[in-house]
């Protein structure tokens, strides 16, 4: 366990601070961490995908004896990555590990509260580095734009955790405003065809469609509208990926990560959260409701009274008369 | 004239900026996230890859950038913001949410009130000066009277009267409660068990074990007496007695007699010392004493109602 400092002076203090749960996070430093034996395509994609990453991002540059999925040696498994995690402020790691049974791995692991939320490990096939590309770079430290192509991302819990990694990884970050000429490039993740025979149960990673990572920068053509029409220009890395091991997240560890922060009283009168009905704010800011008011009961429309249209039984004395 | 070309041109332009696709994008714009849930086409992911992703890619951006466009912008000194909406998608956290610190004793008090924070000024305007000086720190008004050349002594003064010593040793007790409020108030924020030999496991075990260890040392028919001593094993040591001095002040004994008397004596003085009732906010019996000017609860309900017939009878007279 971490020893847990008590501040010295003001500067630690406002590091320590800083560290802090905060309603709103900051963007997920990621730390690359190199297995036993990283080949020169893991080096290249790690140095690569670490450029996308900067500045929120930490390199480990010697080598590390650490398995993640091999829960059987809990030295080499989580347990460093939750002490580099807790000692660096960071909530992410990409662990590059090559191996005659598994060459080319790449691992991603997704830690909360300093504890591994889910890992997912992917295989590299095919890779092209950033330098291959003879093209105009982003801005490091400027958000990318992520697309996601395939149904799967919607259906296969595989895909949707890939695709909830990923975006963990670069786009994290809650912002309410972006500078709208700092958009340069963007990160663009594609699936092979879904081969018919895939479901959601058979869950062998040869029956997975590949993954395709392309990076693009943009050009923003005028289009005669408000709305500029988009060139893509490759910018690298590109890389083909397969899906091999996985841990999901522990379900209430999930639950407790996906907690919202309770809705502000102006966020709910802008029209979040719960769904309000027939309330509205007008262009004033006031709150306008409309009620309304059930079907009414006409037969007991009080009109104007008059003798000749009372019903007998309300005048008892008179129908006792015509009775007798 | 033959406009078809123009509107051709146009068309194809216009054509540019929208993405029709089968399934609609999905856009979630406060992560500038697109997800195109149609499935890939075989045919043109065969022939080309490169520029089938490219073309995929696009359409993609193309529908996410028309939705930023389309947003209220701010303008800013390096070009226009967009006000992103928040985000659709639920990506997990990396650290709990923050937990709302307990409050003091004093926001407790102020909530049950209704007073409202009032922020103070650093700056305190000095009337003699004719200029805002500083409230506290360097120069501070509360300092005043430490510091001035001349100070006036109350009539019934001591001959060693100081009275620049009496304001600073006032202020450094006003520093010490509140210190002292403080540090109350991150104790009862921590809760009961407070201390870091109490919270701390290893500590916590360490403790236990000690106390184990000396109950299994004395549990023996000899009470341990005859067992065999280990190499470095040390004595039990249990609590020594204490005896007060045989010879002590006259004052210590007669305090020692009257808090002993007073213990015995007033059943007052124990329902003082019992924690009060209710939430605890308010406290009542300083209350009453506050507004019945130390006369009691008695004496205040005698008076109030004392007051009012006096008044009825001076109205029937008229």
């Amino acid at each position: 366990m971490l020893r847990t400092v008590k501040p010295k002076n003001a500067r630690s203090k406002r590091v320590l601070d800083a560290r802090m749960p905060k309603e709103v996070e900051d963007v997920r430093t990621a730390i690359f961490v190199k297995g036993t034996h990283t080949g020169e395509v893991l080096n290249g994609v790690m140095k690569d995908l670490m450029a996308l990453k900067r500045p929120a991002a930490v390199s480990f540059s010697k080598k590390n004896d650490i398995h993640p999925f091999d829960s059987a040696s809990s030295s080499t498994s989580t347990s460093s990555l939750e002490f580099w995690a807790n000692k660096n402020d960071a909530s992410l790691f990409l662990v590059g590990q090559s191996n005659k049974k598994r060459p080319n791995g790449l691992i991603f692991v997704r830690m909360y509260d300093g504890r591994v939320l889910d890992m997912l490990e992917v295989g590299v096939e095919e890779f092209t580095g950033m330098a291959d590309f003879k093209t105009p770079k982003s801005t490091p430290g400027h958000k990318p734009l992520m697309h996601f192509a395939s149904e799967l991302f919607d259906t296969h819990p595989r895909f949707m955790q890939l695709k909830s990694m990923l975006m963990s990884f670069f786009n994290g970050e809650e912002v309410d405003e972006i500078c709208l000429p700092g958009i340069e490039h963007v990160i663009s993740i594609s699936l092979a065809p879904t081969p018919p025979s895939l479901n959601t149960t058979s869950d062998t990673p040869t029956s997975l469609p590949k993954v395709h990572l392309r990076t693009y920068t943009i050009r923003l053509l005028s289009s005669g509208t408000r709305i500029p029409r988009v060139e893509l220009t490759p910018m690298g890395p590109s890389l083909d990926m397969v899906l091999r091991r996985h841990e999901a997240a522990d379900a209430e560890m999930l639950k407790q990560a996906l907690r919202r922060p309770k809705l502000k009283k102006k966020e709910v009168e802008q029209g979040l959260g719960k769904k309000r009905k027939n309330m509205e704010v007008d262009e004033m800011g006031d709150l306008r409701g409309r009620v309304h008011v059930g079907t009414q009961d006409l037969s007991k429309l009080q009109t104007r009274k008059m003798k000749g249209l009372k019903d007998d039984e309300e005048r008892p004395g008179k129908r006792s008369k015509t009775s007798s | 004239m033959d406009v078809s070309n123009i509107l051709a041109s146009h068309a194809a332009k216009y054509q540019s900026v929208t993405v029709e696709k089968e399934t609609s994008l999905d856009v979630d714009v406060g992560y500038l996230t697109v997800v195109d849930p149609n499935p890939i086409d075989e045919d043109s992911y065969k022939s080309n890859l490169e520029e089938h992703l490219q073309s995929l890619a696009r359409d993609g951006i193309q529908s996410l950038l028309s939705s930023l466009f389309t947003l209220p912008t701010k303008s800013s000194d390096d070009g226009p913001l967009a006000q992103l909406p928040p985000p659709k998608i639920q990506l997990p956290r990396a650290k709990p949410l923050p937990k709302p610190k307990p409050p003091t004793k004093w926001e407790q008090f102020a909530a049950a009130k209704g007073i409202q924070k009032k922020r103070k000024d650093r700056k305190e305007w000095d009337e003699e000066r004719q200029e805002w000086v500083n409230r506290w720190g360097k120069d501070g008004k509360n300092k005043q009277t430490e510091e001035q050349w001349i100070t006036e002594v109350p009539l019934n003064a001591d001959v060693d009267y100081d009275p620049r010593k009496v304001a600073r040793e006032e202020r450094k007790a006003r520093v010490a409660k509140n210190e002292k409020q403080r540090q109350g108030n991150l104790a009862r924020a921590q809760g009961p068990s407070s201390s870091v030999a109490d919270t701390n496991p290893r500590e916590q075990r360490k403790k236990e074990i000690t106390k184990s260890l000396s109950s299994a040392r004395i549990s023996t028919a000899s009470m341990g007496r005859f067992d065999k001593k280990l190499e470095g094993e040390k004595k039990i040591r249990g609590v020594k007695r204490k005896f007060d001095a045989n010879e002590q002040p006259v004052e210590h004994e007669k305090n020692a007699s009257l808090a002993l008397l007073s213990k015995m004596e007033s059943d007052a003085k124990k329902t003082r010392a019992a924690p009060p009732s209710g939430d605890g906010v308010v406290n009542v019996r300083k209350a009453v004493r506050f507004a019945s000017k130390g006369q009691g609860g008695i004496a205040l309900g005698r008076e109030s109602s004392g007051g009012s017939t006096k008044r009825k009878q001076g109205a029937k007279r008229r």
